[in-house]
């Protein structure tokens, strides 16, 4: 049985892959991809602390964390639909409306 | 150490890497569902069956269906996106930022690790039913909110969708 640091090593490792990811990749889907790992670490951490404590109340947290996700990547690829109508690419660094 | 908890491991940290490096959006996306069956399987062998199942279908059935829906709509066939990985900076960059931010993280929770102590779980830990007891009890109020996110998010994303230009 893995103890319950293991756990926290590959959940923080799986969180820096994710912002890794997040800073070094210019195209939009896989910037949205590496928010979705970086939660999915959060929720595995946890789900193993709710295990070595013995406290059901983080699993329930996990559901909670899985309606925010799924709302931000609803309006996230809505917002990302409605870019790409006016600039016709997925390129972050092309999305300059904001910028000087 | 467990075969169990180190193969599915090894497979999520794989996969993760493959998500993040992978040239185009579809491969990453493939990635990340590898990723998902992963924490999936490590869910169950953390007592947590309801969270895996929702893993499952919320994650793995829904929101990647979605995201790779989104790249079959906006990427056309054979179009790449090889001269988006060019930039070094961003890669050094992002590399340090990253790694600082895993070491961080490792020293700073690892301490919390110290204060859990492996207790017995009690009888039923993680059954369904004991999840729904907290959930629709102590929980109701927070339940209410997030439906009334998900609600206000499928109207806002319907309106942003649907807006002409």
């Amino acid at each position: 049985m893995a103890g319950l640091t293991e756990y926290i090593i590959l959940a923080s490792v799986l969180f820096g892959i994710g912002a890794i990811g997040f800073l070094t990749r210019r195209n939009a889907l896989i910037l949205f991809m590496c928010v979705e790992m970086m939660l999915n670490s959060v929720n595995l951490m946890l789900v193993a602390f709710s295990h070595f404590r013995a406290d059901m109340a983080g699993q329930v947290m996990v559901l909670f964390i899985y309606a925010v996700a799924a709302a931000e990547v609803a309006v996230g690829l809505a917002i990302l639909i409605a870019l790409f109508r006016h600039v016709k690419d997925v390129d972050i660094t092309k999305f300059h409306l904001l910028r000087w | 150490m467990d075969p169990y908890f180190l193969v599915f491991a090894i497979m999520a940290l794989g996969a993760g890497v493959f998500t993040i490096s992978a040239r185009d959006a579809l491969p990453s996306a493939l990635g990340l569902l590898t990723v998902f069956i992963a924490l999936s399987a490590l869910y169950l062998h953390l007592h947590a069956p309801l969270i895996a199942i929702f893993q499952v279908t919320i994650y793995a059935g829904a929101i990647l269906v979605l995201i790779v829906f989104v790249i079959m709509l906006l990427m056309s066939p054979g179009q790449t996106l090889r001269h988006l990985q060019k930039n070094l900076s961003y890669r050094i960059m992002g590399g340090i930022l990253g790694a600082s931010m895993i070491a961080l993280l490792v020293i700073g929770l690892k301490g919390l690790s110290d204060m859990s102590r492996p207790r017995e779980l009690p009888q039923g830990f993680g059954h369904p039913s004991q999840f729904g007891d907290l959930f629709f009890k102590d929980y109701l109020m927070h339940f209410e909110v997030a439906s009334i996110l998900l609600l206000v998010a499928l109207i806002g994303a319907i309106y942003l969708a649907k807006r002409k230009a």
